[in-house]
This record gives structure tokens, sequence and C-alpha cells, in this order.
């Protein structure tokens, strides 16, 4: 049996547009009628992850600030503009998902969580070839500390992100909260790179790529709570 | 639907009649009554119209309006599974299920046909099939990528093949006995 034929069977049995009673269409428009008033579009894609962008920008810029610039100052030339423009290009492709998931009937190449797993990789990859002091010491202790960093700037990052997107539409709560973790997770990890002056590789290798995951997960777990289904 | 986003009662009276036998008809897959497939219908059309403005003009519409379609019927699916659990079964109560069918038309065939499928592939080919949308709306009113729409699809035909060839096959044998 061919493509053609099952294509032929499948149309045949599909047949025509099914009618809908008149009185359910009337009943539906009269129930949007009253609340029918002009509305805004949503603005561009563009428009929206550039704000996105800058805002984990800013607070990685204000973290840093408060904490000290001293990983910023510590890094060579080249492994600044290696960890920086990686980390700008990964919160672009962050912010433009997370608008993404507020916007139905987007485009979509890749699964959400499928992102967030290729930016740890990717990081860790950054990190792999730039850094290469494999002593370890206080690996827990000071790995912990700059893992809470990391996760706390990301929470004023999640929270400006949210309310920007407020007026969005997010069909899959689960997925809209991983796309905004994943973006205050890489707000995080920046203040991180800016301020951490401990190079050791396992150190920067596990504990500040974690940040990423640990902060998608945590805005899994909120959209998750906040699913309509839930309530 | 920009007419719609600016007021136009008309343009929002014009989609709804368009659309709605498209609509109703995916919702029907998981619906156990006509009376439930309409009120899940209404549903969606509230919900589109709370949203409205999250549609931009340009951007294709139909996969737009059935993400916001399939979002409503996954989560009227949960609720009434929910409640399903929680309430006990009246075996006094008339069999809603076995009635509708007749009432349905051809959707008894199409359901019959895509019953072997898993649910992600009955959903591809029913807005392949019923609503005609390309494979890059319905990736984008499923959130997933083309390549993966394509995958389902042929995993679809591949299982509707073999069904529809063991089917045959039966047909020709029962027809040669004496």
């Amino acid at each position: 049996m061919t493509d053609q034929e099952i294509d032929d069977i499948l149309q045949t049995a599909a047949g025509s547009p099914r009618e809908v009673s008149a009185q359910l269409l009337e009943r539906i428009a009269g129930s949007i009628a009253p609340s029918l008033r002009p509305v805004q579009p949503f603005p561009p894609n563009w428009v929206l992850s550039g704000a996105l962008g800058l805002i984990a920008g800013a607070v990685a810029l204000l973290g840093a600030a408060r904490a000290g610039f001293q990983g910023f100052e510590a890094l060579g030339l080249l492994s600044r503009v290696l960890i920086l423009s990686a980390l700008a290009l990964f919160i672009w492709v962050a912010a433009r998902r997370a608008v993404d998931e507020w916007t139905p009937g987007s485009r979509r190449r890749l699964s959400t969580g499928g992102l967030v797993a290729a930016f740890s990789v990717a990081v860790a990859i950054v990190f792999a070839l730039l850094f290469d002091d494999y002593r370890t010491e206080s690996f827990f202790a000071a790995g912990l500390t700059c893992l809470s960093t990391g996760v706390l700037h990301a929470v004023p990052a999640a929270l400006i992100g949210w309310w920007v997107l407020r007026r969005g539409c997010a069909l899959d709560s689960v997925s809209a909260g991983l796309a905004v973790g994943a973006l205050a997770g890489l707000a995080g990890l920046a203040v991180l790179e800016l301020h951490c002056a401990n190079f050791e590789a396992l150190h920067v290798l596990v504990w500040h790529t974690l940040v990423v995951p640990v902060s998608a997960a945590f805005g899994a777990l909120i959209g998750w709570a906040l699913r309509p289904t839930a309530r | 639907m920009a007419r719609y986003q600016a007021g136009d009662l008309t343009a929002a009276r014009c989609l709804i009649d368009r659309v709605s036998p498209q609509l109703h008809r995916f919702l029907d897959a998981h619906s156990a009554t006509r009376a439930d497939t309409d009120d899940t219908l209404q549903e969606t059309w509230l919900r589109i119209h709370r949203v409205r403005h999250t549609y931009r003009p340009g951007e294709p519409l139909l996969p737009w309006i059935y993400a916001i379609a399939r979002r409503v019927r996954i989560d009227h699916y949960r609720k009434a599974m929910r409640a399903t659990v929680r309430e006990l079964p009246l075996e006094d109560l008339p069999d809603a299920t076995a009635a509708a069918p007749a009432a349905f038309g051809h959707t008894e065939d199409l359901e019959q046909l895509l019953a072997p499928l898993s649910a992600s592939q009955r959903e591809v080919l029913e807005m392949l099939k019923v609503a005609g949308m390309s494979l890059e709306e319905v990736a984008r009113a499923t959130s997933c990528s083309v390549g993966s729409v394509k995958q389902k699809v042929h995993r679809a035909y591949e299982t509707l093949r073999r069904t529809m060839s063991a089917r045959e096959l039966k047909n020709n044998h029962s027809g040669a006995l004496p």
C-alpha cells in the first residue's frame, strides 16, 4: 500500500468540515461581544528579546558591581572576549526562546529542555578550553558559595523577565519556566564570571556551569506549580 | 484577525464561523459527547479572545489558533481524567459515548482509522488531513520542529500501512472461503 493510497483513504474518511450549530456559534460570538475592545498586538520578538537581554546584562553588571569585578580583572584578554561573547550569544538565544514560549504558534527547532542542555554543554566546553589548572582547594565550600551566588542573582533577572512577558500567553508553563530560568541562570553565570577569581578548572566547570541548569530547573518547578490544571 | 484585534465584532463573527467547524472536529477526538466538544469549543474561543493580542499580524493564523486549542484540549482532558478518578461509576447512566458516533457522521471512520496510532501521531495527522495545515504550520502549533513532525507522520503511515494491509489480507481470506 502506497503513501498516496493511505492519503486518499484518510481524506475520504475526514470528509467535509462538520456543521456546527448556528446556536453554538451565536453563543460563542455573544460571549465575547461584551469584552470586545481594541487590543495592542504583542511587540515583535526582537523587541522583547532585546529587552530581556538588556535585563540579563544589567543584572550581571549590577551584581558584579556590588560584589566586585575581581574575576574580570584577573582574566586575560582572550578569555574575557571568549567568555563574554559566548554568554551574550547564549543570553540572546535564551531570550528569544523565552519570548517564543510566551507566544502561541511560534517556530521551534529544538525543545527548551534540549536548549538548556545545549547551553550547559557549550558553557562547559568554553570553560574546558580556557581553564587548565586542575588543582582543587575547598572544592565544595567554594563551589557552593559560587552556586548560591549565581542562583540568587538569577532570581531578580527571572522576576523582571516574567514582568516583561506578563502580557504573553505561556501555553506550557513548565517549558516557559524552564526558558526564563535558563535565561536568568545565564545572568547569574555572568555575575560569577565577572566576580569570581577562582580559576581552578574543576570549580569553574562544575559549579559555575551548574548555575544554568539549576536555575532552569527552579523555573520549571515554579511553572509546574503554577500550571492551570494545578489550580 | 487584525480587524478582530481592532475590536470589529463582524470580523470576530466571521472568524468564528469559518474556523469553528474544523476546530470542532479537532477537539472532538478526546471528547466523550458532542455537548462536551461544544463546551470545549466555546472554552477555546474564550481563551483565544483573552489572548488575542498575542497574535502578531503577518504570522500564520492557524498554528496560533491550533496551539491554543491544543492546550485547551489537554487541560480539558486532564480535568476530565481527574474527575473520572474521583467519581464513582454509575451503572444506570445512559452511555453517552455509544450514542455519539451516529450523530457525528464521518468522525467514526476517521477515528477508527487513526485508533492504532499514538496520541501525538493522531494529532499531527488530524491537523494535516482534517485542518489542511502544512508541516511548518503543524510544527508551530505543536511546539516542535518540522523534522519531528515529519518523523511522526512517517511512523504513523508505517503503522497505518501495516494495519490496513492486515485488514485487507483478512478481508481477502474471508472472501475466498466457500
